[in-house]
């Protein structure tokens, strides 16, 4: 089933670039370690979800441009076409010239309501070109003017008249030493927001990403596009084609409802977390060798200790021997570092696949008191390798993660708004 | 006996025909038979004191079953159980849907106080399936369009002008061993094969693609594909070609319906000889107000659990006889209290005509603009350009208006009732000082 992705505001399109290009790199990739009837199913499967064809055989995107400013979308455009192998659609932006000032306010009530014709005509000729429609992708930042503000606006539009279909945003959390006076403002008006009229959020945080490409990736000079080829790379090792539960010969139809089902059914805890591993430069790459057991293990303890990436695990951060705490009641000086989880989804892709034991994420001790491990925790395992890692493990997970960075968010703006 | 034992258990059974009917044992099939005949008003008390392993009682069986095909059309009936569908169908009225609710779960008593968030976990994880239920179903609608849309003209009948979707697999692939070009990985069209929703295919747009959609519908029909199977031949129909099973189908049907022919010429006859049987039997007191209850009873499983629940259902029995009396005595009590006076018939007039008037409204505004109700059973699915429809054919525009004003007065009474639940609800919190009440966000 097909996935629509609204690219919303600057961050929105820049993203939405990288996660198509890594999409379809990934998918025609020749190290995936499968047979050729096996990598023409993913890519099928992959094309089928993300892509439509035209009649000159380059796919096309299936995905909604939405920008003030029309200077990204046309960088993007010409991004795409650049590649040859891929492009966006010819109609398939909308954009204005004036831009949103970083006001959550005026992206909101003003360009939302003004544009909202044009840009959700966009979207239904976008969904109608899907023969079977599963959902949306939407992709936007919390702190800025444009994708918030939109952001929110398009959110609610799409649950009142999609609301049989699928939602799930893509966050940017700032970075707390952000240059945006009002981000906090901005992010606590969007999360309001989207609570309510979307199913899942997302969320990655620009201070864990940029991390990741300093320490693991080696990058001197960080950009936002790589910042973004991170986020991509993280995007694809979910979305990309896995096997269904049942039977391990086709390729799961619908994995934006599966995850929504295991992870975020609870109406009041919405929001998701990615970690994968390994991740590293291509060239570090070619002299690591993995075993699942490692993979797993440190997959596992960065859940636990809510680490960001592989380096700078803290593994004192141990679950309690005395089991999970009891019905709804947490002492306030329960020390913070372990990170309970309400949910978990492993995915695991490559080599050896089914030989990998993930029994440490079933201990009962890292997840809520009223959800057993049992329904709290599922995992899907293709052999299909993902974008030359001989091995990948990507976890997501509805966990406390967001606490601390929430709270900071909501008291900074709270000390603004009172000074 | 045996046999008309089963052939009673056959006619009773809400199951649809299958190898695993044949593999209950006969006192198990006998037990069930006298349980549905007690619960549909069966008169005759001789059937329920019949011994179960079929060694006597062929006179009263012969009765049970002349009594059941006088209530109704039995052999007609058991056709339309085992129809084999060409066409594209659907069900326009609700009851497939209501019968298929069932009794009501027995009431479960929870081992300890229930996490408010489970049930609430578990809400959503329903809501989840519910819509991509329907998006399951909008795609289907879809390729169904496309289909019938492509094959415009090709059908021999000219009332129905297009194919469904057997007929055009058929075309396509008769012998069932073309893959479909496009399709990552090879999958027979093979009738046998458990219909799964597990495939990877890409569809596109134009008529190009259209087998590739065709292919992709009968992963998505759900339930009646199976249904065509002759029960006996399952195994050996997977080696045959899709278009012979259909065709061995065809024929089983039409066997059935010229048996059903042949009974309806010789009927009176039977009909001569039942009054002849009838007539040799005692007359019978009229049965008793309580009739002794089957509990259906396998009695070779012996598993602890099952007597468990036999002896819980006897004493639920019990206690619901008792509760039964005890409401009857106070009722008759308090309705004797109120008496006959002025005041107490004044209430019941006031009570009976607000009922009235709310189902009045309510009817009235279910029938608004739906003219003839429409009819039940499976309509076949036809598409039409000139808009010329027969007498008997219902036009899809129409049903949809129906439905769509169906919903709009459900979702009024909707609201309504959500309404007086959110001001009980406020009520309640107002009642205790210093809470602070957030309602959930409106939806």
């Amino acid at each position: 089933m097909s996935i629509v992705t609204v690219q919303l505001g600057q961050c929105g399109n820049q993203i939405g670039f990288e996660v198509f290009d890594a999409l379809l790199s990934d998918s025609h990739s020749s190290q995936g370690l499968c047979c050729k009837r096996e990598n023409e199913a993913y890519q099928a499967s992959c094309k089928e979800r993300f892509f439509s064809e035209e009649e000159n055989g380059v796919p096309i995107a299936r995905a909604v441009l939405v920008d003030m400013e029309p200077k990204v979308i046309s960088q993007t455009l010409s991004k795409a076409a650049q590649s040859g192998r891929w492009k966006y659609g010819q109609h398939a932006c909308f954009c204005q010239k004036q831009g949103s000032g970083n006001n959550w306010a005026y992206g909101y009530s003003v360009h939302g309501p003004r544009h909202e014709e044009s840009i959700m005509n966009l979207i239904r000729k976008e969904v109608e070109k899907c023969d079977s429609f599963s959902g949306f992708f939407i992709i936007m930042s919390m702190a800025g003017g444009t994708g918030s503000g939109i952001g929110a606006f398009v959110t609610q539009n799409l649950q009142d008249q999609y609301s049989n279909s699928l939602k799930m945003n893509q966050i940017i959390w700032p970075y707390g030493t952000g240059e945006v006076i009002v981000q906090n403002y901005n992010s606590i008006l969007t999360l309001s927001h989207l609570y309510r009229s979307s199913d899942a959020l997302l969320v990655h945080e620009n201070d864990a990403v940029h991390k990741i490409c300093a320490k693991l990736m080696n990058i001197k000079q960080i950009s936002f596009s790589d910042i973004n080829q991170v986020l991509a790379h993280q995007l694809g090792s979910v979305f990309q084609p896995t096997y269904s539960a049942e039977s391990s010969f086709h390729y799961r139809r619908n994995p934006l409802g599966d995850l929504m089902e295991h992870l975020v059914p609870h109406p009041e805890f919405k929001m998701l977390s990615i970690r994968n591993v390994p991740h590293m430069s291509e060239n570090s790459l070619a002299y690591s060798t993995f075993t699942w057991a490692g993979l797993l293990k440190h997959l596992r303890q960065m859940l636990i200790s809510n680490a960001k990436m592989e380096e700078g695990i803290d593994w004192h951060v141990r679950p309690s021997l005395s089991g999970p705490s009891s019905l709804g009641k947490m002492s306030l000086n329960k020390d913070l570092h372990f990170n309970t989880s309400i949910a978990n989804l492993v995915i695991l892709r490559g080599k050896d696949v089914q030989s990998a034991d993930v029994e440490g994420f079933k201990d009962p001790a890292l997840y809520t008191s009223w959800l057993e491990p049992v329904n709290a925790f599922n995992v899907w395992k293709t052999q299909r390798a993902f974008s030359k890692y001989e091995k990948s493990a990507v976890l997501v997970s509805n966990s406390q993660f967001l606490v601390k960075p929430l709270d900071m968010i909501v008291g900074k703006a709270w000390n603004m708004f009172a000074s | 006996t045996c046999a008309l034992w089963q052939l009673l258990f056959r006619v009773l059974s809400p199951l649809p025909a299958g190898n695993a009917l044949a593999s209950i044992a006969l006192e198990v099939q006998a037990r069930l038979v006298k349980s549905a005949l007690c619960s549909q008003g069966y008169p005759r008390l001789a059937l329920a004191q019949l011994p179960e392993d079929g060694s006597q009682g062929s006179r009263e069986l012969l009765l049970a079953l002349s009594w059941l095909l006088a209530r109704g059309p039995v052999p007609e009936q058991m056709l339309a159980q085992t129809r084999v569908p060409l066409g594209d169908e659907m069900t326009v009225c609700q009851c497939e849907a209501l019968a298929s609710l069932g009794p009501p779960a027995p009431h479960m008593e929870a081992e300890g106080p229930v996490d408010v968030r489970h049930v609430q976990w578990l809400m959503g994880k329903l809501r989840f399936r519910w819509r991509q239920l329907v998006s399951s179903q909008q795609e289907q609608c879809a390729l169904l369009s496309k289909i019938h849309l492509y094959t415009r003209g090709c059908h021999c009948d000219q009332n129905l002008g297009h194919l469904s979707v057997t007929e055009a697999e058929m075309l396509r692939d008769p012998e069932g061993g073309q893959k479909v070009s496009g399709a990552g990985a090879a999958h027979n069209l093979d009738l046998a094969y458990p219909k799964g929703l597990h495939f990877s295919c890409t569809p596109g747009v134009g008529p190009r693609t259209f087998w590739n959609d065709l292919w992709l519908i009968p992963r998505l029909l759900p339930g009646d594909w199976a249904a065509p199977l002759d029960p006996g031949g399952a195994s050996a129909c997977s080696l045959l070609s899709p278009l012979r099973v259909l065709l061995r189908t065809l024929e089983h049907e039409s066997r059935r319906l010229e048996a059903v022919l042949a009974w309806r010429r010789a009927e009176p006859v039977f009909w001569q000889w039942m009054d002849t049987v009838l007539g040799t039997c005692a007359p019978e007191a009229p049965a008793a107000a309580s009739q002794p209850t089957f509990l259906p009873w396998v009695p070779e499983c012996g598993d602890g659990e099952l007597e468990l629940v036999v002896r819980e259902l006897q004493t639920l029995e019990e206690e619901l006889r008792e509760a039964v009396e005890r409401r009857r005595v106070a009722w008759e009590a308090k309705a004797r209290g109120c008496g006959r006076g002025p005041e107490w018939s004044a209430a019941r007039r006031a009570f009976r005509e607000t009922v009235e008037k709310e189902l009045g409204a309510l009817q009235r505004c279910w029938e608004q603009d739906s003219g003839p109700a429409p009819a039940h059973g499976p309509h076949r699915l036809v598409r039409r350009e000139d808009g010329a429809a027969g007498d008997r054919d219902l036009q899809a525009a129409e049903l949809i208006r129906t439905l769509r004003s169906q919903e709009a007065c459900l979702e009024a009474v909707l609201r309504q009732l959500q309404g007086q639940c959110r001001q009980e609800l406020a009520r309640l919190a107002g009642a205790l000082p210093g809470l602070i009440w957030i309602p959930p966000p409106g939806r």
